[in-house]
């Protein structure tokens, strides 16, 4: 059954299918930094939601919605609109593409980004195999 | 003339005399400047017979109508002339601030023909001209020839392009250096220098360029620099360099590693550009209004140099993944070597990579190289080697005349990695499918500054207005080609306004900037007319000088699909993407030759 994104059920569901993953567990195996995905509002989505997922050495750990930025700090907040989020997800918008245009915008360490692209290739590609239900 | 000088500073060193001469408007309005100026210039006085290395070779420095003026990142120059290397067109491009010096020192551009009848340097300060002896110059490195301009002139604000002594010993990988160690490296146009007995060329001044509507230019040059504070691209740059882009070239396969044959290695990630900022980095250097500031300074302690610039990403897979150098000090060092003789760092890496492939194939041997084993591998070797060339001594004779040169001498033309002779940047073809148009498409044969289709398709550039968006980078169809094509015209533009590649404000600021210089009155798909229109003159200008339609393709060695990494198994469809690349420039698909009004 399709997870509702985005939501806590679907960010955990996230963390799992990672740690899971053993070629995610290669490609991160030297990341280290949390991450807040701020879904912004757009046309098809009304809200702002934050889902927090803490990533180190190819590991996912204390994947959950939170009420606010405020709630947890994080080394990366990746922010976009909702539907830039949903072509990521559904394998339409390549996620450095998305940050060189600028339609994903990044805050956070940049070496890190720079230093283990693979790890933000890979953690997509397993967010895309997620069976999402993006609402209408 | 808005925008413009409107005048030329000719030079004919045979006869050490010196004229100014107005610029014709008509060639400026229809290629802007640039090399696209110079084209429709040398058009008219290149043929086949010119001796690149003769005389008669005009060699072209010229700016643009931006260059100098408030728009971030305009200092820069093009030079222009038949390669010695390449024996089509040559040009080559650099940053730094030569470029706005000589407008404010009160020329849009040097034209020089002739040779001096013994070695010469000229001085172009507050609109005063004059050709000295450079005796003494002779034999220095860039650094040394720089400095002691400034002293002559009692003025450390005056900014020098020189050669070393790859020049001066007719190399023909050599370059021209400015502003410490940027560089106009590429087609081996400092031999064409060293072939007039020009040492240098000193320029500065105070002028004014008269722009159209100065209030409204300045307001939209503000707005284009305030772009840049939040920009990835451009903090991404300002950190790590084009360096920074090593890892991510890595896992795309973008990075030549061994010679263009292999698609992946497990120390490739030690030469990132992280590391080079962390460990090496003394600070960062900037181009005339720049806020970027890609330039690198660093250190490499090994090797006891303080002070070196660079290395960019190219220099870090010219000299050290194609060569299987994974030691960040190491490349440092050979790039600095480079920078002291005046030397092309990506055709000298690419000739160096061929030595080492023909060794291990036991095509060269120690009776070839004078003793030398030439090994993957072995940074020793490859300073060695930079030195011999430089020299022009035993081996490095034979490297100094080329990659596409040593693979005829060793019978193996097949493992050239040179399109039109020019050797192949950093950016494997097989990785981003567009540059493989790019390549075989280029005017000067292979380059990543006329089209870089791998920003395109990474999404940097910005430019949707004028049909230019981010795509599959292996996409292999006849949209490819047209893509790849336009934006050719694109970049073309940049090298004849002259802007930095970085500087990506989108299609209405910099419009707005063009006609606030000029007073134009252009409109968006102006600015690819424009473009397409420099593209065609040099295309043409190679017709006069022998090419064919024959000529547009990429070397055997990069048609072949790599077994690893991030382009494994892909390979362009060079047919295919040639025919959209037709399409879009309109040209005649039989003979490839440009159609329609070419405005000559």
């Amino acid at each position: 059954m399709a997870i509702k994104f985005p939501s806590d059920k679907w960010i955990k569901e996230l963390s799992e299918r990672l740690n899971a993953s053993e070629v995610y567990a290669q490609a991160a195996a030297t990341w280290e930094g949390d991450n807040v995905f701020v879904i912004l509002p757009d046309a098809d989505y009304p809200d702002t939601t934050y889902l927090y997922i803490n990533l180190q050495h190819g590991k996912a750990s204390n994947a959950r919605q939170l009420s606010s930025l405020d709630e947890q700090k994080a080394l990366f907040t990746t922010s976009a609109p909702f539907n830039t989020w949903r072509r990521v997800l559904e394998g339409r918008l390549d996620p450095i593409q998305g940050m060189f245009s600028g339609k994903l915008k990044l805050v956070g360490s940049m070496a890190q980004v720079q230093r283990t692209p693979k790890a933000t290739y890979e953690m997509v590609k397993v967010a895309v195999e997620i069976d999402t239900d993006f609402g209408a | 003339m808005n925008g413009y000088l409107g005048k030329i500073l000719r030079v004919d060193l045979s006869q050490s005399k010196l004229w100014d001469e107005p610029l014709n408007e008509d060639y400026a309005r229809n290629y802007v400047g640039g090399s696209g100026l110079a084209a429709r210039y040398l058009y008219d006085l290149l043929d086949r017979n010119t001796d690149p290395l003769g005389p008669e070779n005009p060699l072209f420095f010229l700016a643009g109508p931006l260059v100098g003026t408030s728009m971030t990142s305009a200092g820069r120059y093009s030079v222009c002339a038949r390669s010695p290397l390449t024996g089509i067109w040559g040009e080559a491009n650099s940053g730094g601030f030569f470029g706005s010096e000589l407008r404010y020192a009160g020329y849009d551009g040097v034209l020089i023909t002739g040779k001096a009848g013994q070695p010469v340097w000229l001085s172009i300060v507050e609109g005063q001209v004059a050709l000295h002896k450079a005796g003494d110059l002779w034999g220095r490195d860039i650094y040394d020839t720089q400095t002691r301009l400034r002293e002559v002139l009692g003025d450390p604000k005056v900014r020098v392009a020189c050669i070393g002594l790859a020049g001066e010993n007719l190399v023909k990988l050599a370059g021209i250096a400015n502003d410490h160690g940027r560089f106009a490296a590429r087609t081996g146009l400092g031999a064409v220098m060293g072939s007039k007995n020009l040492k240098a060329i000193a320029v500065g001044g105070t002028g004014k360029i008269s722009l159209y509507a100065p209030e409204e230019f300045k307001t939209i040059t503000n707005q284009i620099l305030a772009m840049y504070k939040d920009d990835f691209p451009a903090q991404s740059l300002r950190a790590y360099g084009t360096a920074g882009y090593v890892n991510l070239s890595h896992m795309l396969g973008d990075l030549p590693i061994r010679y263009f044959q292999l698609g992946e290695h497990a120390s490739a990630d030690d030469l990132s550009g992280v590391d080079l900022a962390e460990k090496y980095l003394r600070r960062n250097t900037a181009c005339h209004k720049c806020v970027i500031a890609c330039g690198r300074e660093t250190q490499s302690p090994a090797y006891h140099d303080s002070k070196v610039d660079g290395p960019e990403y190219e220099v870090i897979g010219a000299l050290g993944s194609l060569l299987m150098i994974f030691d960040l000090e190491a490349v440092i060092h050979a790039g600095h070597l480079c920078n002291l003789y005046g030397m092309d760092i990506i055709s000298m890496g690419v000739t160096i990579g061929l030595a080492c492939d023909l060794f291990e194939r036991g095509l060269l041997t120690p009776a070839d190289t004078g003793g030398l084993e030439i090994r993957y591998g072995c940074a020793e070797t490859v300073f060695r080697l930079i030195d011999l060339t430089a020299h022009r001594e035993g081996f490095g004779a034979v490297l100094a005349e080329g990659n596409a040169a040593l693979a005829e001498r060793a019978g193996v033309p097949e493992l050239s990695a040179t399109v039109n002779r020019l050797e192949v940047p950093m950016h494997d073809p097989r990785a981003y499918l567009g540059m493989a148009v790019t390549y075989a498409l280029s005017p000067r044969g292979a380059c990543h500054m006329q089209g870089d289709m791998y920003s395109l398709d990474l999404g940097q550039s910005n430019i949707e207005e004028v049909g230019l968006e981010p795509g599959d980078r292996h996409d292999n169809t006849f949209e490819k080609g047209r893509t790849a094509a336009r934006l050719q015209a694109w970049r073309n533009l940049y090298n004849s306004l002259i802007l930095c590649q970085f500087e990506n404000p989108g299609v209405q600021p910099l419009l707005a900037a063009i006609n606030a210089a000029t007073g134009w009155g252009l409109e968006a798909e102006d600015l690819i007319t424009l473009g397409k229109r420099i593209v065609n003159i040099k295309r043409l200008l190679n017709f006069k000088l022998g090419l064919t339609r024959a000529n547009d393709r990429l070397p055997d060695l990069l048609l072949k699909p790599l077994q690893e990494g991030g382009t494994a198994g892909y390979h362009p469809d060079m047919p295919t993407l040639l025919a959209g690349a037709y399409a879009e420039f309109g040209w005649d698909a039989e003979s490839g030759q440009p159609l329609g009004d070419l405005h000559l």
